[in-house]
């Protein structure tokens, strides 16, 4: 409490610059972004901390995020960060990558490092499509939905049905922590939050690999004002990429 | 014949469209015709602007380094695109959004207030047809019934929104007067 | 129609039956309009999970004797360099569009010249070569994409369109091919099943004694034909030229407007434009080397193509460079400055011209 008796309940991270996001109005990146610089503020590790950039929509993630930041090439970000923590074991290392570069092109290197258990934090933010190059279809957009390059709706026949990235990596076995969240609500953002709490607790503890998705609104590109958006990820996101912790401690959890 | 035109305002306010009406209807008066839009990595809300350009000679450039019209939606760097005024240009500018009151000597400036006027025809969305008008009143490139013909050919939006983009087309080039 | 619809248009048209690409700008467009024109059409349209998958479907389309493209920008084309030289090495035809933005990395989305170098001198490893087509117009996008497939099918080879983020995104009224596609030859290489036939094998590892040797021998060959049959270029005013500006893609464009101001201004200015930038009018800017005053280079990059100009002259004139590597296209006034700033050479002796082939 200061003088005046006010007490601070709300204030911008210390982890983020004063710097006015690019973000469309509703978008999930923005809030993931506030998210990750209060957990690293919170756990204290934010100047040790480096991250690696997707290509997408996040790419000018160094723009708000006060720590080293690295970009990769697009989907090489797991690699990327492989590098990194190899070279310095002892800094905290995250990717934060979209699905189009983290589950279409950059699915092998995804793959690669969880299955090497790379003591990293992958940060994976699901908008079902691609931001950045105008809404085309990603391997996690759903069946039926419309996007630039699957003008009358994805169909599986041709098209492969949503990939669901927490089930695939849970097929491993080094990975020790992995979970799924959604960003629909304020109960949504306070599980984010202790995902990427635990998911970085995890990697300074020095456990291994930990993977969090974060469905995420684009009400851009769903075509939806930003509340439509929220309702479309509570509901046919939710239904199709199920919310909650898929492996704790390295053992698969159950549903 | 040399005709540039940059086409200036905020996403949404249908700058890009209006081009690619302008070089639409064009196409049956010049031979040689260019339209480019800018791109942008941001491309929601920001700035958006077009040019078009028409002539009877092929054209070098599709961006015109000198504008013979200018129609701005908005505020957004005005004063930069009205620094690219030929001599003898014409400057059409949305009022309502938009604060520009002079322009350089020997060029020409018409204010209306778009905006305001599409609000009150039913459409905000209009304000750029409103400006079709009244830049057609001052610099005839084609004629109003050409324009009307490409506007009924737009993709058809919510309903009634041909008539309303009818009537604003009228509306821009009588208030111009 | 933007540049790029009209390329996509050309495919169709050209009897493109299968693309394979992934999203990138500038060139989303292109992707936009094959997803929904080419299934409309009982055609195949994929958008593959990276560049690397798409090069390596359209190296199975064509290894099945079918016509494929897939297209991209600067940064998806360097992942693309392992699958065009297996597919220069298999001797599979394909075409291949770079619809170029800002480099080196990630660049700029922004209209660039920078991947000459990565085309005309193949990016991939081996000893190969691709036919690179340089558009400076939407008919062009539209005409050379059609050509393209011509050429690809005729000679085997893999043909790149290599084109810019302005000519993709400009809009221009064209005149749409209307006749039939380039005639199909026969593919009896083509994996179709071997039933009543040896089977085929597309292949590019060859191990036997003296094999390798021999296939380059082969391809080689078949470039010379290139070489000599299939080199486009276009002039404007080199008749009596003193001053000749060497451009392609939109600085072609753009250089095509400074001749007829510098004529305005007195200045006896010309330009030649390679439109196959491999094989380059070789002879072409030889002879016009050894007439000219001065030759000016003007290119997006730092001086690509101008490494070219300067082996063909020889020293017969001194070559000039004007060069935007920033992903900005330069104005005419910008180019014409450059041009009127040019002064007829005083130590440089003339050589006798016509000589020399
Ligand atoms: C090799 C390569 N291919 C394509 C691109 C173009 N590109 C930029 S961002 C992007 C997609 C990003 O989508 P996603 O990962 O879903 O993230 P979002 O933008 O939705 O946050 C693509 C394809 C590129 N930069 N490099």
């Amino acid at each position: 409490m200061n003088k005046d008796n006010k007490r601070m309940l709300y204030k911008r991270p210390e982890g983020l610059t004063d710097k006015v996001m690019h973000y469309c109005a509703g978008c999930g990146h923005s809030l993931a972004h506030k998210v990750l610089a209060e957990v690293l503020d919170e756990l204290e590790v934010r100047e040790k901390t480096v991250g690696v950039a997707p290509v997408g929509c996040a790419v000018f993630a160094y723009h708000y995020l006060k720590c080293d930041i690295s970009e990769a090439a697009h989907g090489r970000a797991a690699a990327v960060a492989t590098g990194i923590k190899r070279a310095l074991p002892d800094r905290i290392v995250f990717s934060y990558q979209g699905d189009g570069d983290l589950a279409a092109i950059g699915l092998a290197e995804t793959v690669h490092a969880a299955n090497r258990g790379e003591n990293i934090t992958v940060i994976f933010v699901n908008n079902t499509v691609y931001g950045m190059t105008g809404g085309q279809m990603a391997p996690t957009t759903l069946n039926g939905q419309h996007t630039a390059t699957c003008p009358s709706g994805r169909d599986p026949a041709g098209m492969g049905h949503p990939l669901r990235v927490c089930e695939l990596i849970n097929t491993l076995e080094a990975p020790y922590y992995i979970e799924r969240v959604a960003l629909d609500g304020v109960g949504g953002v306070l599980r984010m939050k202790k995902a990427l709490h635990k998911a970085f607790s995890v990697q300074i503890a020095g456990k291994g690999y930990s993977l969090v998705e974060i469905l995420s609104p684009c009400p851009t590109y769903f075509r939806m004002t930003a509340s439509e958006s929220l309702k479309f990820v509570n509901r046919e996101m939710r239904d199709c990429f199920p919310v909650r912790v898929f492996r704790d401690q390295g053992t698969p959890q159950n549903a | 014949m040399l005709e540039r035109i940059i086409i200036a305002g905020a996403g949404g306010q249908g700058s890009v469209l209006l081009g690619k009406l302008m070089a639409l209807t064009a196409m049956d008066i010049f031979p040689h015709i260019t339209f480019f839009p800018a791109y942008g990595a941001e491309v929601r809300g920001g700035a958006s602007h077009c040019q078009v350009v028409m002539s009877s000679t092929e054209i070098a450039s599709p961006c015109a380094e000198q504008a013979d019209a200018l129609i701005l939606m908005n505020q957004h760097d005005a004063a930069g695109f009205v620094a690219q005024l030929a001599p003898k240009g014409l400057a059409v500018v949305n009022s309502s959004l938009c604060h520009i009151r002079q322009v350089p000597r020997g060029r020409r400036l018409v204010s209306i207030p778009a905006s305001a006027m599409a609000d009150q025809l039913g459409s905000p969305r209009s304000a750029n047809i409103v400006m079709l008008g009244a830049l057609l009143r001052h610099k005839p490139l084609f004629s109003m019934a050409a324009a009307e013909q490409t506007i009924r050919k737009l993709p058809s939006g919510a309903p009634g929104m041909l008539e309303i983009n009818l009537r604003a087309l009228q509306a821009g080039h009588q208030a111009a007067g | 129609m933007t540049g790029n619809e009209a390329l996509a248009e050309g495919a169709i048209r050209a009897g493109c039956q299968c693309y394979f690409g992934y999203p990138i700008t500038p060139q989303n467009e292109l992707t936009a309009y094959m997803s929904a024109q080419m299934p409309a059409r009982g055609r195949v349209f994929i958008q593959s999970e990276s560049e690397l998958a798409a090069i390596s479907m359209v190296f199975g389309a064509a290894a099945a004797g079918a016509r494929a493209m897939t297209t991209s920008s600067s940064p998806g084309i360097s992942l693309m360099q392992e699958g065009l030289s297996y597919l220069a090495g298999a001797r599979l035809p394909a075409v291949v569009v770079n619809v170029q933005r800002g480099g080196p990395g990630l660049g700029s989305i922004d209209p660039a010249q920078g991947d000459y170098f990565q085309s005309v001198k193949s990016g991939g490893h081996g000893d190969y070569h691709m036919i690179v087509l340089a558009p400076t117009s939407v008919q062009e996008m539209h005409d050379l994409t059609i050509h393209a497939f011509r050429l690809a099918d005729c000679y085997r080879v893999p043909v790149m369109v290599l084109a810019d983020g302005r000519i993709g995104q400009m809009m221009e009224p064209i005149r749409l091919h209307e006749g039939p596609p380039p005639p199909a030859p026969r593919k009896p290489w083509a994996l179709t099943g071997a039933a009543g036939r040896d089977p085929n094998c597309v292949r590019s590892l060859l191990v036997g004694e003296g094999e390798l040797e021999q296939h380059n021998y082969v391809l080689q060959d078949c470039y010379r034909h290139i070489r000599r049959k299939e080199i486009m270029y276009h002039e404007k005013c080199v008749s009596d030229c003193e001053t000749l500006l060497v451009a392609w893609g939109t600085c072609a464009r753009l250089a095509r407007g400074v001749v007829d101001l510098a004529r305005a201004k007195g200045k006896r200015v010309g330009l030649l434009q390679p439109t196959t930038l491999w094989p380059f009018p070789e002879q072409r800017l030889r002879r016009l080397a050894a007439r000219v005053k001065n030759l000016l280079v003007v290119e997006m990059n730092c001086g690509q193509m101008l490494e070219d100009v300067q082996r063909l002259a020889e020293g017969r004139a001194p070559v000039h460079f004007k060069g935007y590597p920033g992903g900005r296209v330069p104005t005419e006034t910008e180019i014409l400055r450059a041009v009127m700033a040019l002064r007829p050479p005083r130590s440089v002796p003339r050589r006798k011209t016509g000589k020399r082939k």
